[in-house]
């Protein structure tokens, strides 16, 4: 694996200020940075942009969308655990078209690649979805979320076994020229196994990891604290997980990997491409730092200077020992 | 007249009532807040006062601040706490200690930096040609209360409050309801103040009695929801201000959703002021507290 090679055509160039080159490029997207919002942790967007320049991104991921609006799980959806929390927001989200009308019309113009995560209850779901994208010039690229540990049909289900999540990645890649990324679960016993899988059937990349499914329990009340009992873990608490899944992956396959997974800092997102994945994303942490994706972007910088390293691209695989 | 023809247009605002004829759409900010003052006020419950410039000179009535609380390394999300008076470039926050949160805020002294991102939520508004507010208020939820019955009072409108609280010790706000209300009356669980009950004793009876043009109420949800059934039955418009759990307090990540009549709405964003009539009490408000 040899990820250092790979020719890297960036419109973006080196970033102004301490001169180091933070472009990469993601499955034939060149990115100014590597540095993308996780999906559902950002919505499209919107409600940053009173704290940050979304122009700034290396690319904004929506929140999971479907072909149908889905209402999603009851409340309480959330419970806060050590160095992180649990979610079971279970996808909500108003549908396809309403997406597009209200979301993506936003998102014209904004100067920053979006990339739309796409949820399914089915692999015709997955499809229509995708079809329905493809009339949006604005769309440069489709995660697909094969990984959801919150909804009862599809989600997860078809990020767990190799079957499923390779007919679902040779659905959506016959009917669509854009980059397909597959957003694995790490809720599986081997998921270099799952990558392989989506590789061999056309995935431009993989993002991992998604939430890992966790609980949480109130000992005063007896109950669970999530209405939905079950929900993901993401923050902190993740990251050791995250990193190894990555580094597995990236030795797995040859398709850029996308690591996530509790990235908090700068030096978080540094471990994530020393492990080997080419672009990182934020999600949790934007919830207690609005400016979190801005920190980490400034600090890899930084990173960059003080190491002597010329070009972000020359850390990723490049864990030593 | 049905509460559902009610044109909800003024914001009570900057010490009057404004007719603005639409939400002011409010823009967060994040800000490096200074603590002033951080004081007990009851049993388990403080009083901080924030240095906050930039939100102290746009927070409306019924909006909140999610302030992060820890300082050191530790992940920890944002707490959301209503914002109970503004005076120039002051806020000031009225917490009860729960958990892990409340417990590191109470901590907190003069001259600590937190930051805080705010003005966040829509706040309460004022019905079209209202003349008389009953506000009603249990435990905590005189935080966001308080400020209202000044700003109202301030705009002319007359206010009377219904209290509730464990003890008279935890009746919050004192100050302000009496210094803008005509009328207080109160109830505690212990008796040690007003009459020995709910305040859904007094809201009742002030109710029947004021008959007033709108109800405003804060307090645990069950109380809320009792409340609003009396205002709907007397035909009299009802804002609620609801608490869900927040993970981003702006709309983002869906963690707040309070179910509607017309689909699930952010209380973070689309709340957490709501008509009482839109609500669909479903028995997803956070278990009570203690
Ligand atoms: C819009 C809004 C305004 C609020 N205004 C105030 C206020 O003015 N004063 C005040 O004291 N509190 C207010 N709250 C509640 C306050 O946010 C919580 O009490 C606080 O987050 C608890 O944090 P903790 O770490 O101490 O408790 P945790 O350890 O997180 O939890 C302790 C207990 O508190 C409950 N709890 C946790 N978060 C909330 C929450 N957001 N709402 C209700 N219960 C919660 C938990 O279910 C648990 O039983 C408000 C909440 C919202 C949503
Ligand atoms: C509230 C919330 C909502 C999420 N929604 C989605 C989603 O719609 N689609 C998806 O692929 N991942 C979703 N995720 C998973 C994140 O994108 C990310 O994979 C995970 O949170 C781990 O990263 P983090 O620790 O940085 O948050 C969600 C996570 C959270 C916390
Ligand atoms: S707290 Fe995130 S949407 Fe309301």
């Amino acid at each position: 694996m040899d990820r250092n090679s790979r020719p890297v055509t960036s419109a973006a160039g080196p970033a102004p200020g301490l001169g180091v080159d933070l472009a990469v490029e993601v499955a034939g997207l060149d990115l100014r940075n590597p540095v993308m919002t996780a999906s559902g942790t950002f919505a499209s967007g919107r409600e940053f942009a009173d704290f940050i320049d979304l122009s700034r991104l290396g690319a904004l991921v929506t929140k999971g969308v479907s072909c149908e609006p889905w209402a999603g799980n009851d409340s309480p959806r959330i419970a806060e655990t050590a160095s992180g929390m649990l979610n079971s927001i279970g996808l909500q989200n108003p549908g396809v078209e309403a997406f597009c009308e209200r979301d993506l019309a936003w998102l014209r113009g904004r100067d920053v690649p979006v990339i739309v995560n796409v949820s399914g209850h089915s692999v015709a779901d997955y499809v229509a979805v995708v079809e329905r994208l493809e009339r949006e010039t604005v769309v440069a690229a489709y995660e697909v979320n094969i990984s959801c540990p919150n909804v009862d049909a599809g989600g997860m289900a078809f990020g767990t076994a190799c079957a499923p999540a390779a007919e679902v990645t040779r659905a959506v890649r016959a009917v669509t020229r854009r980059p397909v990324i597959m957003k694995l679960s790490p809720n599986v016993t081997d998921i270099a196994e799952i990558a392989r899988a989506v590789e061999a059937e056309g995935a431009d990349a993989v993002s991992l990891i998604n939430t890992l499914l966790g609980m949480a329990i109130d000992a005063r009340t007896r109950r669970p604290k999530l209405a939905r009992v079950v929900g993901g873990l993401s923050g902190p608490a993740i990251k050791p997980v995250a990193l190894r899944m990555v580094w597995q992956v990236a030795h797995a396959v040859s398709v850029p990997v996308i690591g996530c997974g509790g990235i908090v800092t700068g030096e978080d997102a540094v471990e994530f491409l020393l492990a080997g994945a080419t672009a990182v994303q934020v999600g949790t942490a934007n919830f207690v730092d609005p400016t979190a994706t801005m920190r980490v972007i400034d600090s890899i910088e930084r990173y960059c200077a003080r190491n002597g390293v010329a070009c972000v691209r020359d850390l990723v695989g490049a864990l030593e020992g | 007249m049905g509460a559902a023809r009610t044109e909800w247009f003024h914001r009570p605002r900057g010490g009057r009532v404004t007719c603005s004829g639409a939400d002011i759409a409010t823009h967060p900010l994040l800000e490096r807040v200074e603590v002033r003052r951080n004081e007990r006020v009851a049993e388990g419950v403080g009083l901080l006062v924030l240095h906050a410039p930039r939100i102290a000179a746009t927070i409306e009535p019924g909006q909140f601040v999610h302030l992060r609380i820890s300082t050191g390394a530790d992940f920890i999300l944002r707490r959301p706490f209503s914002v109970h008076r503004a005076s120039g470039e002051t806020i000031e926050v009225l917490y009860q200690v729960l958990g892990r949160g409340t417990r590191e805020l109470a901590t907190r002294e003069a001259g600590d930096v937190m930051d805080a991102v705010g003005p966040l939520g829509n706040g309460w508004r004022v019905p079209v040609g209202a003349a008389h507010a009953l506000l009603v208020a249990g435990g905590l939820g005189a935080a966001p209360l308080g400020m209202l019955a000044e700003r109202l009072a301030q705009g002319g409108i007359a206010v009377s409050v219904a209290q509730g609280a464990p003890t008279a010790e935890r009746l919050l706000a004192r100050d302000l309801f009496d210094a803008a209300a005509r009328r207080v009356v109160v109830a505690t669980d212990d008796g040690s103040a007003g009459e020995t009950g709910f305040v859904t004793g007094p809201s009742a009876r002030l109710i029947a009695e004021d008959r007033p043009d709108v109800v405003y109420v804060c307090g645990p949800e069950i109380m809320t929801r009792a409340v609003a059934a009396q205002a709907a039955a007397a035909g009299i418009p009802c804002q609620v201000s609801l608490e869900r759990l927040m993970a981003c307090g702006i709309g983002a990540c869906l963690s707040c959703v309070v179910t509607t009549t017309s689909g699930r709405k952010r209380a973070c964003v689309d709340g957490p002021v709501f008509d009482a009539e839109e609500v669909c009490w479903d028995g997803s408000e956070l278990p009570p507290r203690h």
